[in-house]
């Protein structure tokens, strides 16, 4: 039987691993892909804990809407990386530290 | 008719201001004349004068004899004593204001002649204007302060004429011998004023000096000065008297301070002859009329002693002189002194009359000089010829070439001697006889000072007669020592001319007295005595003038026969007597060793102190201050900039570490909120 304590690490591990991603990766898309990982690790908190509510499955549900609302994000961030390569010829997001018009 | 008289008092002050004021309006006019107006300067002063002389003449004639004019007005306080400054009119200032006037009178005339090829022309006679202005207040002056100044003054006016041609140094050696020298009479008649103030509480002449004045109510009693107002040790009585007699010796050139005289000469001749010979050297014989109630027995026979012995001394000087206006200036000397032993004699009324009477023989005899070394001059400069102009031993023979200028000179010479028919004999016999009187009733040392006055009245007889030789008789010796020069001089135009003969009618006895052989009946001499006092009282008075002018002639007749007709000269021309007048009793060296070379010395001394001690001592202060601000900077420098600039270093490594946060890379934005929620995590488990 796995229990609720294993839901809950594997999804610690899942943020942490996406934290970690975040912080380290010199590659927007690798960032990227860090925070879906965080988003997943909280979308399974959800289903998780919807254990819990036979009635109206509220966790589901709300997790369905989580990964539609992760992939419209997604979407909107892989467009944002492409024009910010357009214009910096670059994604390691270290490098992009200038807002301004030059 | 008080106030009718009171009116023309008023009216006769006017008259006074008038005359005492025109000649500085001549002075004003003669500085602010434009530069090519110039030649108007002469007639300017001329008319000033002549117009100043004619009002004098009527204020003396309503004066003269009549009752005294006084009036003043407010001046100014000090502490709770109101001091009044105005003009005092008595026959002593009326006749010195004519005086003044009737001398100037001339000397202007002629000087617009003898001064007219002159560069500074203008300015002579501004200054001129100006001595005259300065000597007619100074005799019309009632207060002692005003008198003050105005003997200031005309020591200042005498002072720039010495140095008038001040391009040659020998004028300015003389104006400055003369000034300092009357710097030193200046001091004495301040201390003596200020003596007098603090005695009596007022500076105004009539009170002090009238005859029921301050001071005839003072008296020295056992070592104390009353005055009705207070008292002092006797001792400044005596201070004042030293004061007013080195004030006197200064300004009429008295032993020890007549060495400034003789060097005045360095002047224009009508200069000497106005200042330096008739008005101002007279100014301190008239202090000692102004101030004679002063004095008392001991005081008035210092007087007696001093101008006796400067009387002598002089004219031994003179007799050895070779320069024409050295010689006139010691004969001055001589009779100044003659004037104030009168005093000291109490011969009051003679001393004034031989004032007035010598006031216009030496100028005559000045401007006779002066046109005499003019034509020298002129002989000189037309012939190319090194002499000294002023020396009598180039002269000679002159009386043909300027018979006029040589008939006043005899006058004038006559008059000098005081042969019979002269102002100079009425007035020179009464100072002798007065000398025998008063030497009558005192004991034998007293003798000398009489004896000694006749002896330097026939010194004055030889040196005299010897000017007058050795100018207008024998021969040209220029001529002799240089033949075929050529000679043009004559006696001058009218300016010079007119000016001789007036002054030389004034040396005659009709201008003083009726009787040519009496002076107790010359109006002068009774203007300033009680009518009764004087009698043909001894036989003094018949013996002193016989046996004076017959020795006088015999003198002159000896000398003529030495000079003129070469009989030989009976005099050694070596030895100690002849070295001790001709090098002026050595007076001029012996203050060079005694006075000047000390303070010289002194000066130096104190001058070297200045430069090493006190100097020395400012610069030590200086470089320690140096070195103090050096020190300062240093701290500056150091401490309190390095304080700072810590605190900027700290700021500066604070700003660092904290700029490092805000690289604008976002994943260290990210990691910091993370460690700082860890921590806040951490800390929140761990308390």
């Amino acid at each position: 039987m796995i229990s609720m304590n294993d839901f809950l690490i594997v999804s610690a591990v899942l943020f942490c691993i996406g934290l970690y991603m975040i912080v380290s990766k010199r590659n927007a898309i690798q960032i990227l892909i860090g925070i879906e990982l965080m988003l997943n690790a909280a979308i399974l908190n959800l289903v998780a804990f919807g254990k819990y509510d036979r009635f109206f499955n509220g966790g589901q549900m709300f997790a369905l809407f989580a990964i539609v609302l992760a992939a419209a994000t997604t979407a909107v961030a892989l467009a944002i990386i492409l024009n910010v390569y357009r214009q910096y010829k670059t994604i390691d997001p270290g490098r992009i530290d200038n807002l301004g018009d030059e | 008719m008080e106030e009718f008289l009171h009116a023309i008092d008023t009216l006769t002050i006017h008259f006074t201001l008038a005359a005492v004021l025109l000649p500085l309006l001549a002075f004003v006019i003669n500085f602010s004349l434009p530069g090519r107006l110039h030649k108007l300067a002469g007639w300017v002063s001329t008319i000033a004068i002549i117009i100043s002389c004619i009002i004098s003449a009527s204020v003396f004639s309503k004066v003269w004899n009549g009752h005294m004019v006084h009036q003043q007005m407010y001046w100014f306080t000090i502490g709770d004593t109101k001091i009044y400054a105005g003009i005092l009119l008595n026959n002593l200032s009326v006749l010195m204001l004519l005086l003044v006037n009737l001398i100037a009178l001339p000397v202007h005339i002629y000087s617009t002649a003898y001064m007219k090829d002159d560069e500074g022309y203008r300015r002579y006679f501004a200054y001129l204007s100006f001595f005259c202005f300065s000597m007619l207040v100074l005799v019309v002056a009632d207060n002692l302060v005003l008198f003050y100044i105005f003997w200031e003054l005309v020591g200042f006016s005498s002072y720039l004429l010495i140095g008038f041609w001040f391009t040659r140094d020998k004028a300015i050696l003389a104006n400055k011998k003369a000034f300092i020298m009357n710097r030193i009479g200046d001091t004495g008649l301040l201390t003596a004023i200020i003596i007098l103030f603090s005695q009596f509480h007022t500076f105004d002449i009539l009170q002090l000096f009238a005859d029921k004045g301050l001071i005839s109510q003072s008296v020295i009693q056992g070592g104390t000065w009353i005055a009705p107002l207070g008292h002092l040790p006797a001792a400044w009585q005596y201070i004042a008297f030293s004061g007013i007699f080195l004030a006197v010796a200064a300004k009429s050139a008295q032993f020890p301070l007549h060495t400034w005289l003789p060097d005045a000469m360095e002047g224009p001749t009508s200069i000497s002859a106005l200042i330096h010979a008739a008005t101002m050297v007279a100014a301190g014989v008239f202090l000692l009329g102004r101030v004679y109630q002063l004095f008392n027995d001991v005081e008035l026979t210092i007087l007696a002693i001093i101008g006796c012995f400067t009387a002598f001394m002089a004219a031994t000087i003179a007799l050895t002189q070779n320069d024409l206006k050295r010689i006139l200036a010691y004969s001055t000397i001589s009779q100044l002194g003659f004037m104030i032993m009168a005093m000291g004699i109490g011969a009051y009324a003679s001393s004034l009359f031989h004032l007035a009477t010598h006031a216009f023989f030496k100028c005559l005899l000045f401007l006779v000089a002066g046109i005499v070394i003019h034509q020298m001059a002129h002989i000189k400069k037309d012939n190319g010829l090194d002499i000294d102009p002023q020396n009598i031993l180039n002269m000679g023979g002159l009386r043909k070439k300027m018979p006029l200028t040589f008939i006043a000179a005899l006058i004038g010479g006559l008059a000098l001697i005081g042969l019979p028919l002269t102002s100079g004999y009425l007035s020179k016999d009464g100072i002798l006889i007065q000398a025998f009187e008063w030497a009558e009733g005192r004991s034998g040392l007293y003798k000398i000072i009489p004896i000694l006055a006749l002896l330097t009245t026939w010194l004055t007889a030889f040196y005299v007669a010897r000017l007058i030789a050795k100018v207008f008789f024998g021969e040209l010796k220029v001529l002799n020592d240089h033949p075929g020069i050529q000679i043009h001089i004559g006696d001058g135009g009218w300016r010079y001319k007119l000016p001789l003969m007036l002054l030389a009618l004034c040396c005659l006895f009709p201008l003083f007295s009726a009787n040519p052989l009496l002076y107790e009946h010359a109006w002068l001499f009774n203007g300033f005595t009680p009518a009764s006092s004087h009698e043909h009282a001894n036989i003094y008075h018949t013996l002193v003038p016989i046996g004076v002018n017959i020795l006088s002639v015999l003198v002159i007749c000896g000398t003529y026969a030495m000079y003129v007709k070469r009989k030989g000269n009976i005099f050694p021309q070596s030895g100690f007597l002849y070295r001790l007048s001709a090098g002026e009793w050595y007076f001029d060296r012996i203050y060079n060793i005694v006075i000047i070379k000390p303070i010289l010395f002194l000066s130096s001394a104190v001058f070297w102190i200045d430069r090493t001690i006190i100097d020395g001592f400012i610069n030590a202060l200086a470089d320690i201050g140096v070195k103090i601000a050096k020190l300062c900077a240093w701290v500056d420098h150091h401490v309190i900039d390095g304080f700072l600039n810590l605190l900027v270093a700290i700021v500066e490594a604070i700003g660092n570490f904290a700029r490092r946060f805000q690289g604008g890379k976002v994943q260290y934005y990210l990691f910091s909120m993370l460690v700082v929620i860890l921590l806040l995590f951490i800390l929140k488990t761990v308390f």
